[in-house]
């Protein structure tokens, strides 16, 4: 059963320093041709499950001014909705106005996620950003006005020169904002972004590992949950959306650029705007072996705190998962794997080591 | 035998060797332009990627001149100083040799060096100016560094583009014209040179020979002089750059032989070939094979892989009698062997070698040359390896090698270039000027000061327009010490190396930070000391990892970021594991470091 569903609007008003995804510049015609093509997609790949989340990223789509976004709204309209369903849309502060969000109201979304990522001037610079701290107060008080109070707000943190000072305030900012749900993310600087062609280099791993100590530290005493790596929420506003990611569960993914999971298939859309209008649409498909889906499995469901049930791996692929990997033992031994309540997981202060135990895992030899 | 040609090239790497080579091919109609595209002689991966050429390669080839048909064989030749051994087979089995210079870099140092080696065996030299077509070409000054080196005349020169194929024509009426033919005498016993041979796992050994005198034909059963080995000739052939069956090979003809020869030992490059029944009475001269300069321990990163190390070894020997190897084993690295090489870049091809065509990964140790130690006993040691050297209480003497170096460099660099000789304990001796703006400068150096990074750090140092090549001299004393590297308070043998003792604190400090650069960052905090016996005298420390996560994953992700793990996975499969430490190479290699 598919039940979620992603949908991308790959437009920006303005391109952040860091992003690697896949953006390009608002263009009106482009985007009336673009919605065109979203929607033969949605009627093409969807096969009428009811949907439990919908998750409208970017880009920005907030950027769409009101008539795109009624003409996303209603291209999205056909899909059948589950009555808890969890419907969020990405936005920024800037093209985010009282009446786009009685808009969103009215369309049925009901959670919001907004990037702020820092609030110190010559950061925000150095992401190509910038903040309008009363506004984002003033937008939030809105939003959760008319009901629309499940957010999410993304900070970003490891940034050139940057201070535990510096983080301290951007923690107390957001924190006074008193949203239900915060992403943290240390800068990476990935290929094909703008600081990676200016020749920008990451900030040392050693700050880095600290700041990510403090901001797990701070947050869980404001009583957030450190639910997964980068993720922290309050009691019941965990990103349902996300956890299908991480549960290794299927989607839809429509859109440029887009990825879905459906009938042991991973599939990525193309990042052509002109392939994408023309129809051609697929750029790569992964078929799953038994094996890929249980590398799949652990890779993701080790990012969460609750880590891997061990007996629903058992229960999904016939075979114990100490028996599927063999440094499992070994793991457990070095203290970089905990089994409690039949379920393992990274013990939460190596949590940043991650991809070291994840790879042992999966990857290591007898 | 009259209309035979055998002729090697000799030219500086990127001189345009190859290029020329296949214009030949093309004008004598062996190939098609498009299948000149990708240089026909260099048929290794390695070759063509790194632009050399490794192994010779012979093709004869066909050419019309003055209604009379030639048979030309070009018997192809390195072009780097590691390889002048592999010169000196193809030009005993040459009458003469093609020289060429680039005509916008001028003669350069390994160029002369083989160039010699041609002087040396009799050769007629053509010299030849290629590349005139390039934008900075300086015909007259490079004919005047020919005229002033080597003694060459005006007329004698040839121009040439290999690119647009100017000139082509005038170098190969000088080839028939210049270059006597080969003298042999068909009626005499058979006496065949074997300059080179390959393992085919079809057809066994191939050997390529050069015969001298004598006609070998198919079905005749021939005999390996110095082995003693008897073979029936099952097939001839000669490459045009195909392979073309022929009957028989005679006196002055150049061609191989499958003679179901599946013991590797049995065939010695150098050897003389004559026939059983009717045997030559004496060898050919032959030549000396050189010697290994530069030693490593290699081992395979899986321990396993050590019959399958040892099986490529003899399978690149068959080819290379410049490799030699024995068994040793290290504390810290398993079972492996000891390895010699003709210098670095021998060293690298080989190992790239056994990895890519073996499907063996290596660690290689770092590089060491062979010190005669005195103990005080009396007894004398070669030592090829750091882990062998004795202690100091028992050494009476330690000697090691030095060369004499010939660096070409314009008159610019020859600050930078002395202050990196002064630098690697080298003598100053004298600087000779080529012409007003080139200078030849000689130094005497300790040869274990060159085998790692010293070609590199002189390329550097001047831009590039540097050339270096060196000769043995022989052993001088020297104070020289063991240094040992602890990790986590271990010494690991296998990063132990031989340095002057002047220089020790310098080199300790050097080798601990770049070891602390090349050694990933582990669960732990590990320390890294460099001791002179019980003596620490630099250390440093590799920081626990504090960072390895995939901060970001959502639905477009999630595949490329298996990726990403799976990748970063591929890496660490190349590292080995001593104690609890994992080290990459690089940590193997950054023991020779000099510091910046």
């Amino acid at each position: 059963m598919t039940t979620s569903l992603y949908v991308h609007i790959p437009f920006c008003k303005n391109i952040c320093t860091y992003c690697d995804f896949c953006k390009m510049y608002y263009n009106e015609t482009q985007i009336e041709s673009y919605l065109d093509a979203l929607e033969h997609e949605l009627k093409t790949v969807y096969r009428g499950e009811k949907l439990t989340t919908i998750y409208i990223g970017g880009g920005t789509p907030s950027c769409l001014n009101i008539s795109q976004l009624n003409r996303l709204f209603q291209i999205l309209a056909i899909v059948k909705k589950d009555e808890n369903i969890e419907y969020t849309i990405e936005c920024n502060f800037d093209s985010t106005n009282k009446e786009k969000l009685d808009l969103f109201q009215k369309y049925g979304i009901n959670r919001l996620s907004f990037g702020i990522e820092t609030t110190k001037k010559d950061l925000e610079q150095y992401l190509g950003r910038e903040n309008d701290l009363d506004l984002i107060k003033q937008t939030i008080a809105y939003a959760k006005k008319i009901g629309l109070s499940n957010i999410n707000v993304d900070l970003m943190y490891a940034l050139k020169e940057e201070t535990l000072k510096d983080l301290e305030k951007d923690l107390d900012f957001i924190l006074s904002l008193d949203v239900p749900h915060i992403s943290t993310y240390s800068l990476i600087i990935e290929e094909n972004t703008i600081l990676k062609l200016k020749g920008e280099k990451e900030i040392d791993s050693e700050i880095d590992a600290k700041m990510y100590e403090y901001i797990g530290k701070t947050l869980r005493k404001q009583g957030y949950e450190h639910y997964e790596i980068s993720n922290f929420a309050k009691k019941g506003f965990q990103s349902k959306h996300n956890l299908t990611y991480w549960h290794n569960q299927e989607y839809y993914g429509i859109g440029l650029g887009a990825s879905s999971y459906i009938e042991n298939q991973r599939i990525r859309n193309t990042r052509s705007l002109n392939q994408y209008l023309k129809g051609n649409r697929i750029l790569e498909i992964e078929k799953l072996t038994k094996e890929d889906k249980m590398i799949y499995e652990v890779i993701l469901n080790l990012r969460l705190k609750e880590g891997v049930s061990l007996t629903s791996f058992e229960k999904t692929y016939n075979k114990p998962l100490r028996q599927q990997f063999y440094c499992y033992d070994k793991l457990i031994d070095m203290g970089l794997l905990q089994e409690e309540e039949g379920r393992i997981k990274i013990p939460e202060n190596k949590l940043y080591i991650s991809n070291y135990i994840i790879e042992e895992l999966v990857y290591g030899k007898k | 035998m009259e209309h035979i040609r055998n002729f090697s090239i000799i030219a500086h790497i990127d001189h345009g060797k190859s290029t020329l080579a296949d214009r030949i091919l093309e004008k004598t109609g062996a190939i098609t332009s498009r299948e000149a595209v990708n240089q026909m002689l260099d048929s290794m991966d390695i070759e063509r990627e790194r632009g050399i050429t490794i192994k010779l390669n012979t093709a004869s080839l066909k050419y019309q001149l003055d209604g009379k048909e030639y048979l030309l064989n070009l018997i192809d030749t390195p072009g780097h100083v590691d390889f002048s051994y592999e010169v000196s087979r193809s030009l005993a089995s040459c009458e003469g040799a093609i020289l060429v210079v680039d005509a916008a870099q001028g003669i350069e140092a390994q160029t002369l060096a083989n160039l010699y080696l041609a002087l040396e065996d009799n050769l007629v030299i053509i010299p030849v100016i290629n590349k005139i077509d390039l934008p900075n070409a300086d015909i007259p000054k490079v004919k005047q560094e020919l005229k002033d080196l080597v003694g060459f005349e005006d007329d004698e020169i040839i121009l040439t583009s290999a690119k647009t194929g100017e000139g082509i024509d005038d170098l190969l009426r000088a080839i028939i014209e210049r270059i006597p033919a080969p003298t042999g005498k068909k009626e005499e016993k058979l006496k065949g040179l074997i300059f080179d041979s390959i393992f085919d796992s079809y057809r066994g050994v191939i050997i390529s020979t050069r015969i001298m005198d004598g006609v070998l034909k198919t079905g005749d059963k021939l005999k390996m002089m110095a082995t003693g080995k008897s073979y029936e000739v099952v097939e001839l052939f000669k490459n045009t750059p195909k392979e073309e069956k022929v009957a028989t090979l005679g006196a002055g003809e150049v061609g191989f032989i499958v003679a179901s020869i599946k013991d590797i030992g049995a065939v010695e490059v150098g050897d003389t070939i004559t026939l059983h029944e009717n045997p030559a009475s004496s060898p050919l001269p032959g030549y000396q094979p050189m010697k290994s300069m530069v030693f490593c321990g290699l081992y395979p990163i899986e321990s396993v892989k050590f019959e399958a190390l040892r099986d490529a070894l003899s399978k690149l020997k068959l080819n290379d009698a410049s490799l030699i190897f024995e068994p040793e084993t290290s504390e810290a690295l398993g079972f492996g062997f000891r390895c010699g090489f003709l210098g670095l870049l021998h060293m690298e091809i080989i190992k790239e070698r056994i990895t890519r065509e073996f499907g063996i990964e290596l660690i290689t140790t770092a590089p060491s040359v062979i010190y005669k130690v005195t103990l005080t006993n009396g007894e004398e040691l070669d030592i090829d390896a750091p882990t062998k050297f004795p202690s100091k209480e028992k050494t009476k003497e330690v000697a090691e090698p030095y060369i004499r170096t010939n660096i070409f460099a314009p008159t610019d660099y020859i600050g930078p270039i002395m202050e990196l000789c002064q630098d690697r304990r080298g003598t100053y001796v004298s600087m000779d000027y080529i012409n007003a703006t080139r200078v030849n400068i000689h130094y005497d150096l300790p040869l274990s000061e060159i085998v790692y990074d010293f070609f590199d750090k002189l390329k550097s140092s001047t831009k590039g327009y540097a050339s270096f090549d060196y000769d043995l001299i022989g052993y001088k004393p020297s104070a020289l010490v063991k240094m040992d590297i602890l990790l986590n308070g271990e010494i690991v043998d296998a990063l132990s190396v031989i340095v002057h003792k002047d220089f020790a604190y310098n080199r300790g400090k050097a080798v601990v930070n770049s070891l602390k650069e090349a050694i990933p960052r582990q669960l732990f905090e590990v320390p890294i000391q460099a001791a002179l016996g019980n003596h620490i005298i630099a250390r440093s420390t590799v920081k626990a990892l504090r960072k390895d996560v995939l901060a970001k994953c959502y639905g477009g992700d999630i595949t490329r970021k298996r990726k990403l793990l799976e990748k970063q996975k591929e890496g660490k499969k190349k590292m080995k594991q001593i104690g609890r430490v994992e080290l990459p190479q690089e940590a193997f290699m950054s023991i020779l470091s000099e510091g910046e």
